[in-house]
């Protein structure tokens, strides 16, 4: 497990350095263009699995969000936004904003009325 | 190419020193010997990888040796059966020609000369020729073939984690188009409660036939004992045929006008559900005005099914509804068209409301299982060889499209691909065309296999890695979503006969000399340990050990998605009857009928099958299940048989645009006149599997053609001649 104790502490790291970016995010924002489509998808599965499903599976407090839960330009307008807890936090308290876009191309690729639906399973 | 041709491919042959070699490979003249004190006796659950179907079994294990294997009744799904290949699956374990050491080749490609190696050195060269590839063409240089298993995934991890973006799996050779048709109708793929089922129509879904499992045993029963109605269109008398309550030999390639012809009488006598179709579906209208062209007797002339009959069939299936249903089967494509034909089936089941509901189809249910966060590579960079997104849009990327990518690999367009990673699965003798495919082989720099057996893919590798048998090997826990989903657990039963792998390990070993270890830094009991996390229990994987399958639903369960606000996984967030992505990809958002190419004068369409004995073309060398037939066919009608003078068993020349075989005839009236049928999974040519040597393989003679939609092969575009030799 080598390589996923250093991955954690990449994104320990980069998720520290991302507190640092949270007054950035008005100037680099996610904008809702297609350009949202151009990260990384493998890494945005990732980053989603890793951050978001300790709270949105099924039952639990979040309530269970998979790329299916909306729609692509539903997808595009929250990461636009870039808030989360109803507005209380950022989302790049939890996620650079490199690691957010990487995260909204998985999302808006497999969105539920996207051409590749699918959930967060293999 | 006959087998003769093939083995001169490289340079003429020397089976026989290639049979010694494979014998000083440690190939056994004879099973294990059991000790003489008797030993205890384990009963051993695990999971059948004879099929697709992940039936569950016990193993009796004595002394080390499997002495039989039982079926597992705690399993919902595979009941208390296993059929006939789940019982040879001992055969498998036990197979004088399997694979028992690392090999690589010593002469010519395709010419049979091998020797033994070290792991190391196996995997050492394997590393050095992907590097060399990747040092030449890049990483897309590379392409990562594969079918299903519980370890198929770190192969394909492999693959992405080099760089590569192709990777192409077997649903286009397979049921890509069914696949495709139901996702974009309902946005998702269904189970079929054929258990509850009272009017049930099939296509060519020789069900009672090529796959038996316990929702075969379901369908028996729903005809015979549940007084089911079984309507079949196929243009050959099957095994199922014999069971259905009417059988029309239907032209080939005109099912779907069978299907528009239902549709029109459906909805012109408002024999719909129209409740459903308001609250769950969209496009009625447009459909409605679409199907008014194809009435009952235009569809008789295509079809050459009487127009009385189309319209009772409709009339009953309609009756039956909710409880009624047109069976998708588990079939491959047939024509370029296929995906319209699925399509229409799917819609045909949408309006008479049998979504969700006892005895008709059922979105699948599933069991949550946890999963291994591993570290994630870069996406490839380069587009797919087979540039999917502008030949099929709507395909599943991740499974590419088989016959495209070996169209362009072969022109070297858009790059070239000059390396060959081929993980449990024979396209020599499982893709139409065989020539393309040994042409394609041939012009690769490198070829490796991961393999139990010496297919004929295997018998032209450069370096081949052997892999454990399921019998001996532990596999990622695996989820089969279903009317009733189950959790299954495959565990070793023994331990490694021979110098073999699993995949995972093999996965490792290569990424580790190509510096990727990164990426596969777990355990096989890390990533089970992940997964049974989720399971709703205390000690999940001790019960998983005891029991081999979990399954959380005693009872089916029905209408969970017949909500109002349910929104289903289509574009429009309704049943699509008109589908907006089709329409929006640029294709024709209903099913438009096209005619079938007429067969041309003194030619037959080849028409193709398989039998519950053989897994596509993989367990004919299997002495059990080859006992039961111990070659294949060409069945022909007798008019035609005797117009060219063929007498029955006698051997004939059959020829395509592709290529020619010679095989027995079977002069029988059990088809049609214009058609010919053989069955998949004879012919090969690998001269280590000697029981599948018999008889005639499709691949051969089968053309290169595709569904215009899914990609899938088109199977029965091939037109034949036949001749007397």
């Amino acid at each position: 497990m080598k390589g996923f104790s250093r991955m954690r502490k990449d994104i320990g790291v980069l998720t520290v350095g991302s507190l640092v970016l949270v007054g950035l995010l008005a100037l680099v924002p996610l904008t809702a263009s297609p350009a949202g489509q151009k990260g990384n998808e493998t890494k945005g599965k990732f980053y989603f699995k890793q951050n978001c499903k300790s709270c949105h599976v099924k039952d639990a407090q979040g309530g269970e969000i998979t790329p299916l839960s909306k729609t692509q330009a539903q997808w595009q307008a929250y990461f636009a936004k870039g808030k989360h807890m109803k507005g209380t936090e950022t989302l790049t308290k939890y996620l650079t904003p490199e690691q957010l876009n990487d995260a909204l191309t998985f999302l808006y690729n497999h969105a539920v009325d996207s051409p590749q639906p699918e959930t967060c399973g293999k | 190419m006959n087998r003769r041709g093939f083995l001169k491919l490289a340079t003429g042959g020397a089976v026989g020193a290639t049979l010694l070699q494979a014998e000083a490979c440690g190939m056994p003249l004879r099973q294990q010997k059991v000790a003489k004190v008797p030993a205890p006796r384990l009963e051993i659950p695990t999971t059948c990888d004879m099929c697709v179907n992940k039936c569950s079994l016990i193993a009796i294990v004595q002394g080390g040796v499997v002495k039989k294997l039982n079926p597992n009744p705690e399993n919902p799904k595979s009941r208390g059966m296993l059929c006939a290949r789940g019982n040879a699956g001992i055969q498998q374990l036990y197979d004088p020609a399997r694979i028992k050491h690392p090999m690589m080749r010593t002469g010519e490609r395709g010419e049979g000369k091998w020797k033994v190696v070290s792991w190391d050195e196996a995997l050492d060269f394997t590393a050095q020729k992907l590097s060399a590839v990747k040092e030449k063409y890049g990483p897309q240089g590379t392409l990562w073939s594969s079918s299903e298993s519980f370890q198929e995934q770190f192969f394909r991890n492999l693959g992405q984690a080099f760089g590569s973006p192709n990777s192409v799996r077997h649903p286009t050779l397979c049921l890509a188009s069914v696949n495709l048709a139901y996702s974009l109708t309902f946005g998702t793929v269904p189970s079929f409660d054929v258990q509850n089922a009272r009017y049930i129509i099939m296509s060519g879904a020789n069900r009672l036939e090529s796959f038996i499992t316990p929702d075969t045993m379901d369908l028996v029963a729903s005809t015979t004992d549940r007084k089911a109605r079984l309507v079949y269109l196929d243009p050959r008398f099957t095994k199922t045929a014999a069971k259905a309550d009417e059988w029309y030999p239907i032209r080939p390639g005109t099912d779907l006008a069978f299907i528009l012809a239902m549709l029109n009488v459906i909805i012109g006598e408002n024999r719909y559900d129209k409740e459903f179709v308001s609250t769950y579906c969209s496009g009625f209208e447009q459909l409605a005005e679409h199907v008014k062209q194809y009435s009952p007797d235009w569809a008789a002339e295509e079809t050459q099914i009487s127009s009385k009959h189309i319209l009772r069939v409709a009339r009953e299936f309609s009756d039956a509804a909710p409880r009624a249903m047109y069976y998708a089967g588990r079939r491959s494509s047939w024509y370029r068209d296929d995906f319209s034909m699925r399509r229409g089936q799917a819609i045909l089941n949408a309006i008479i409301g049998n979504w969700d509901r006892q005895g008709g189809m059922v979105p699948n249910a599933k069991v949550e299982l946890g999963e291994l966060m591993f570290l994630p590579w870069d996406d490839p960079t380069a587009p797919r060889v087979d540039e999917l997104d502008r030949n099929f849009p709507l395909a599943a990327k991740g499974d590419g499209v088989y016959l495209r990518l070996r169209e362009n690999v072969i022109a070297g367009q858009p790059y070239p691909v000059k390396g060959w990673m081929v993980y449990k699965q024979d396209p020599v003798s499982g893709i139409p065309d065989q020539d393309k495919t040994l042409q394609m082989l041939r012009q690769m720099d490198f070829v490796g296999v991961i393999d139990i057996q010496m297919s004929d893919t295997a018998w032209f590798a450069d370096v081949i890695l052997p892999e454990s048998t399921y019998l001996e090997r532990l596999d990622p826990v695996e989820m089969l979503a279903g009317i009733r989903p189950v959790v299954v657990y495959r565990q070793p039963v023994v331990k490694p006969l021979y110098d073999t792998k699993p995949l995972l390990e093999i996965v490792q070993g290569v990424a580790k000399r190509l510096n990727l270890s990164q990426y596969f830094d777990y355990t096989m009991e890390q990533w089970i340990a992940e997964q049974v996390k989720a399971l709703p229990m205390d000690l999940p994987l001790e019960y998983l050990k005891k029991h081999g399958v979990y399954s959380s639903a005693q009872f089916p369960k029905y209408g969970t998605t017949l909500t109002p606000d349910h929104r289903f996984v289509t574009k429009s967030g309704k049943i699509e009857l008109l589908s907006r992505r089709l329409q929006e990809a640029g294709y024709d958002p209903l099913p438009i009928y096209h005619p079938p190419t007429q067969v041309p004068e003194g030619q037959f369409r080849l028409v193709l099958g398989r039998h519950a004995f053989f897994t596509h073309a993989s367990t004919t060398n299997y002495p059990w299940l080859n006992s039961f037939s111990t070659e294949n066919t060409l069945w022909i009608h007798p008019k035609p048989a005797d117009s060219l003078g063929i007498k029955d068993s006698e051997r004939i020349e059959v020829a395509s645009g592709s290529g020619s075989i010679r095989i027995k005839a079977r002069v029988t009236p059990k088809i049609r006149p214009d058609c010919v049928f053989m069955q998949h999974g004879f012919g090969k040519h690998s001269p280590w599997l000697r029981l599948a040597n018999s008889g005639g393989s499709d691949a051969q003679l089968l053309e290169t053609a595709w569904d215009k939609v899914s990609g899938g092969a088109a199977m029965h575009e091939t037109f034949v001649k036949v001749r007397k030799v």
